[in-house]
């Protein structure tokens, strides 16, 4: 059994077929991996950077949407004349005008509604904008706008939804269908279980609420569309973009340079987007839309509610025999998908597993794909089974999960994974956690009480492998890298140029990232679903070696040497062979005559027969206060396999960003509808819905990365990271706090008012 | 957006008064509660006559009595920061502390915090509710976990601010000034029962501004404190919060001023628990039973019988804490 290679009990994985020879990852690394700054962190923090929000054209005009206010209605009839003779708007849209009239796509369903829909299915759906000379002219207007609804019955909760007579939200009703899958025989494998345990696991709907809310520019040239958005994808914007407006692709343009947060909720076009172009059209002039704090809470998605019930049989040695998820959610008005299923299909080793999964719509917000779409929900229900499970047949949770890492994954056929750091993310982190002795001594008496818990993960996607980065080398030796990719605050722009630095040795103030320019960078596909390093490093890795062998060839050439004999540092070239030499780049009068050197790289396809995917383990200790439900969170461990580690200080922002927005599901957040009584969202503001500070994040806070050396996945040895990070956090404080009081809280997020509820009833009632 | 207003800058309290005594004026102080409100057309004034010229209305200053005078302009985070209201008067440099947050407190001030207008979200949101001159209580049947378990009627808010119910519990005194002269009033007086007038929180009427509040000489062997339980960490009104005011004859209680925050339309005499409280000792028992009775009148709502517990933890938990040694 070698490190990363667990045992296989029962299965035999698909056979593994050898990488595709290439680029091999690197070995020693002089720059990747290291403590990099942001290369543009002057420009975000001292405010030079142009964010969509921050652009100004000459003459351009603000638009602003009006939206309905109830959660089901009809538009009956609309009066504009009022705002229409405002001074200073331009344009109206509603769903009368004639170039307004498009269908609206949700996924692959067809045309479900259209831009301006005048049947509103759910609060904040489009119902007119106006385009006027100033951003308060345009919302004066739009409260000059009167409109006459006719207000629907509506529904806003899951289990209302799927009532017999629920009113529902399109024709045909409000339950989908069942989506099942299974392998194996659960039936048999509970039967040989020697504890079945059973539990219905709540989540609650949240928000991204990105710092920069959704914003587009839109520019009209003759035929020529030129869009500014904040947007995770320029290329998946100006692809529907130009479906919208029957354009060539060729003739949209799409810009996204700098952007404030996304999370997946600005991996889509948005109405907003089409609306402002419409407007940009209509009025021939560049047009500007900022949506406001309250629409970014309404109209632009959400996590999903789920109601998962999940089912778990374990045999006393710790095999998991039997794993049954039913799993009910809502993605809101339109389909947009709630399926959590993942997890409990790929993350343990198990051969029966059955999951079912119903999709509802309720009149609230659609969903969108939100960091690590469906896993948090699922880790939430299974990670606080295996907890429940551990502890029912006298296991440490920690060696219950260690005996049942897969070494390959369960849900394709058994393919093996590169590499499966999940032992190594729970034995390095409970050793850094002091794990055992916590266990051991920790105080679960009285009236503040401690608890530790601990929570896995992994990612289920391998992500796109279509990319290409070019990389430029100036005749003074310093370097233009072209990427597609949005850097959404990840640091991806970094992350390149020290892939370009490693091979260039050109020092990473000399490297200039030009990216997300649809007109002038080349193809990748749209920052989410952890993919953005995984798909982009290997092409820009490509393209700087490639530069790197034509400079070294015409080096050999000038210096009258081999190859071989040479090597690149700090910006020059050194002969490894006596006479010694070092030629800095500028001085090399074969690179000065061409000006400079172009390299192309195209990323390469995924290993053949097997998977690359990142693994997480977490673990939380917390404090809770018995008598009045507060808890604290007072120290976290999170371990995580993404492969190799590109930069310490973008890892330590992706993992204590993605556990303060797991402390956020876990503990805090949720959209809040005034159910049975206006259906309207009351928590539409960053005060109600509360968004953990920084107070509330953990005072000590320790990330290990656990690079397996992957080989085989790609040439720069990575794996995913955004999203496994946000994944198992919720579960281990859920644990924890299970550790300390006795009580497991299936309904997230755990307030101290629920908790306290929990607490009295305990007193009360016993132990729930 | 905020719609189109006036904006005037008396520097004189006199014309300040006189500014405000016309219809369609509200006070500005430091803007952190009122531009809010503006934006979300909760108040639809036509002038806004800002308060930040008196310079008069600033500081903290002791008084001939050895009381405190503090202006009304004081921010928070100078209130929370003084050190003789930290000595002496405990409660309320804990209660300025645990207000908003940082930015917040160094621009809202005292004045402004007693006068700000409730967090309900019905209130604050696209409802017409009561306190709006509308029909309906949303939160009666709708979602009301964050209102109130004490004195609800007609309106179930509760008062948002922190430093009010350590202002009650010290026993402090408001000087309202119009533009006939000023007067002080007791604190305890200042905010309105909703049963009384479901359409505002405090006794001001048009042109009457807070111009200081007295805080009464310290006695010897008076303990305060205030404690506030919260969603989240900061940045975040009370769920429940408890300002006391305890002086001492030796080991004994002698009088006993018991405040709750975050249950009630107005701060919240634990009246019950103060008499339980007076001529007693503080074990163990006499604070359970004491922190029992503060909440033995509580009526909650669907979603917050919470409060009962946590009000009553809290309450255990703080006088506990101001225990002699
Ligand atoms: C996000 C957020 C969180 C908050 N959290 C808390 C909290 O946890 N605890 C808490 O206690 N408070 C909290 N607050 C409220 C904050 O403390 C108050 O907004 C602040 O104290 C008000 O002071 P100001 O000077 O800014 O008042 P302004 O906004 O200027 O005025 C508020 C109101 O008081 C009136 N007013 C102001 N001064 C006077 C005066 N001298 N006489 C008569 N009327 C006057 C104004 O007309 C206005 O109606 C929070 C506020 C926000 C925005």
């Amino acid at each position: 059994m070698t490190l990363y290679d667990t045992t296989m009990p029962d299965d035999k994985p698909a056979d593994g077929q050898p990488a595709p020879a290439g680029l091999k990852p690197w070995g020693e690394t002089k720059v990747v991996g290291t403590r990099a700054p942001r290369i543009d962190a002057y420009e975000r923090v001292s405010g030079a950077a142009i964010y969509t929000q921050d652009i100004s054209l000459p003459g351009m005009l603000h638009a602003a949407i009006l939206r309905c206010p109830h959660p089901h209605a009809n538009v009956r009839r609309m009066d504009l004349s009022k705002a229409k003779n405002m001074p200073g708007v331009r344009a109206i849209l509603t769903h009368e005008s004639p170039s307004a009239d498009l269908p609206w796509f949700f996924g692959d369903k067809g045309p479900m509604s259209k831009l301006f829909d005048p049947h509103c299915r759910y609060e904040g759906d489009e119902v007119a904008a106006v385009a006027a000379d100033s951003p308060h002219r345009a919302w004066d207007a739009l409260k000059a706008i009167t409109v006459e609804y006719e207000e629907l019955p509506f529904v806003s909760e899951i289990e209302e939804a799927m009532k017999e007579g629920a009113p529902p939200v399109h024709e045909g009703g409000n339950r989908g269908r069942v989506r099942t899958s299974e392998r194996g025989d659960i039936a048999k494998g509970f039967a040989e279980a020697d504890v079945v345990l059973e539990e219905t696991y709540r989540t609650s709907c949240e928000l991204h609420t990105p710092m920069e809310t959704h914003a587009s520019v839109a520019q009209w040239d003759g035929s020529r569309l030129t869009v500014w958005d904040s947007t995770q994808g320029v290329f998946d914007v100006q692809k529907t973009l130009a479906q919208y407006f029957g354009l060539p692709s060729s003739s949209v343009r799409v810009i996204g340079h700098y952007m404030g947060g996304g999370f997946g909720s600005k991996l889509e076009l948005g109405k907003y987007t089409v609306i402002t172009a419409l407007l940009a059209r209509d009025t021939a002039l560049p047009v500007k839309i900022c949506l406001s704090r309250e629409e970014t809470f309404l109209c632009v998605g959400n996590r999903p509610a789920n109601i998962m019930q999940l089912k778990a049989g374990v045999k006393n040695d710790g095999t998991i025999s039997a794993l049954h998820l039913v799993n009910v959610g809502s993605g809101g008005a339109y389909p947009a998908g709630s399926g959590v299923g993942y997890l409990v299909q790929d993350l343990y080793l198990c051969r029966n597993v059955k999951v079912e999964e119903t999709n509802v719509f309720i009149n609230a917000g659609t969903a969108r794909a939100m960091r690590a779409p469906g896993f948090p929900q699922c880790a939430w229900a299974l990670e606080q089974m295996m907890d429940a499970l551990a502890s029912k047949i006298g296991m440490d949770p920690v060696e219950f999960r260690l005996k049942n890492v897969p070494a390959y994954s369960q849900t394709r056929n058994n393919t093996p994974f590169t590499t499966t750091g999940l032992k190594e993310c729970l034995t390095e982190g409970a050793r850094v956690f002091g794990w055992k002795e916590a266990k051991a001594t920790i105080r679960r008496e009285g009236t503040i009480r401690r608890g530790v818990g601990v929570a896995a993960g992994m990612w289920g996607w391998e992500g796109s492998t279509v990319s290409t980065a070019i990389v430029k080398l100036f005749a003074d030796g310093s370097a233009n890298l072209n990427i597609g990719a949005s850097d959404i605050g990840t640091g991806t722009k970094t992350v390149m140029a020290m892939v370009v630095a490693e091979e260039l040795g050109v020092p990473l103030e000399r490297i200039q990232v030009e990216n997300a320019d649809t007109a002038t960078t080349s193809f990748a596909p749209s920052s989410g679903g952890s993919q953005t390093v995984v798909a982009n490093s290997p092409a820009v890795r490509k393209a700087a070696v490639e530069v790197r062998t034509r400079l070294l060839e015409l080096a050999a050439e000038e210096l009258k040497c081999t190859v071989a004999d040479l090597s690149l540092n700090d910006g020059a070239i050194q002969t490894l062979t006596a006479p010694a030499r070092t030629v800095p780049l500028h001085e090399l009068q074969s690179l000065a005559q061409r000006e400079m050197l172009v390299g192309v790289g195209h990323r390469d396809p995924h290993p053949q027969g097997k998977i690359p995917l990142p693994f997480a383990a977490q673990f939380a200790e917390v404090e809770v206060n018995t008598r009045t439900g507060e808890t604290r969170i007072v120290k976290f461990v999170a371990a995580h396999d993404s492969g190799r580690m590109m930069n310490r200080l973008t890892f330590e922002n992706q993992v204590f960003g993605g556990i303060a927005m797991g402390i956020g599901f876990g503990t805090s957040e949720r959209r809040i509808l005034d159910a049975g009584q206006t259906g309207k969202m009351v928590n539409a503001n960053w005060h109600d819905y509360k968004i953990p500070t920084a107070v509330d994040v953990p005072p000590e806070h320790t990330c290990i990365s656990v690079d397996p050396h992957d080989t085989e996945c790609n040439n720069t040895g990575t794996k995913g990271l955004g999203e496994p990070a946000t994944i198992p956090t919720a579960a281990a404080i859920a644990n924890a706090i299970f550790d300390a009081t006795g009580i497991r809280v299936t309904q997230a997020p755990v307030t101290p008012m629920q908790l306290l509820a929990l607490l009295a009833g305990q007193e009360k009632g016993g132990r729930q | 957006m905020i719609p189109k207003i006036a904006y005037a800058r008396p520097h004189s309290l006199k014309e300040a008064v006189k500014e405000l005594s016309a219809p369609g004026t509200i006070a500005h102080a430091g803007g952190t509660d009122l531009l809010g409100c503006l934006r979300d057309g909760i108040v639809t004034p036509e002038k806004v006559i800002s308060l930040s010229g008196l310079s008069d209305l600033k500081g903290i200053a002791r008084t001939g009595d050895g009381g405190l005078r503090i202006g009304a302009l004081t921010t928070l985070a100078e209130v929370a920061d003084d050190h003789v209201i930290n000595e002496q008067f405990t409660a309320l440099a804990e209660a300025a502390a645990s207000a908003a947050s940082p930015q917040l407190r160094n621009q809202g001030t005292l004045g402004g915090n007693l006068c700000q207008r409730p967090r309900c979200w019905y209130f604050r949101g696209e409802f017409h509710c009561r306190r709006k001159g509308g029909e309906i209580c949303f939160a009666m049947n709708g979602r009301n976990e964050f209102h109130c378990i004490f004195g609800g009627q007609n309106c179930f808010i509760v008062h948002p601010s922190d430093s009010a119910p350590a202002l009650v519990a010290l026993e402090a005194r408001v000087r309202i000034a119009n533009s006939r002269g000023t007067r002080t009033i007791p604190l305890d007086s200042f905010f309105v029962d909703p049963a009384k007038d479901v359409t505002r929180e405090n006794i001001l009427r048009p042109g009457e501004i807070i111009t200081e509040i007295l805080l009464p000489a310290p006695v010897t062997q008076m303990r305060s404190s205030y404690r506030k339980a919260r969603a989240r960490g900061a940045w975040d009104f009370a769920l429940s919060g408890v300002a006391i005011g305890l002086r001492f004859n030796g080991k004994r209680v002698d009088q006993a001023r018991i405040v709750l925050s975050g249950v009630a339309p107005i701060p919240w005499r634990a009246v019950e628990t103060e008499q339980a409280l007076a001529g007693k000792i503080l074990d163990g028992e006499t604070v359970a039973r004491a922190a029992e009775s503060a909440v033995r009148s509580a009526e909650p709502l669907s979603d917050n019988a919470y409060k009962i517990h946590l009000t009553q933890g809290i309450v255990h938990e703080s006088l506990m804490a101001l225990r002699p040694e």
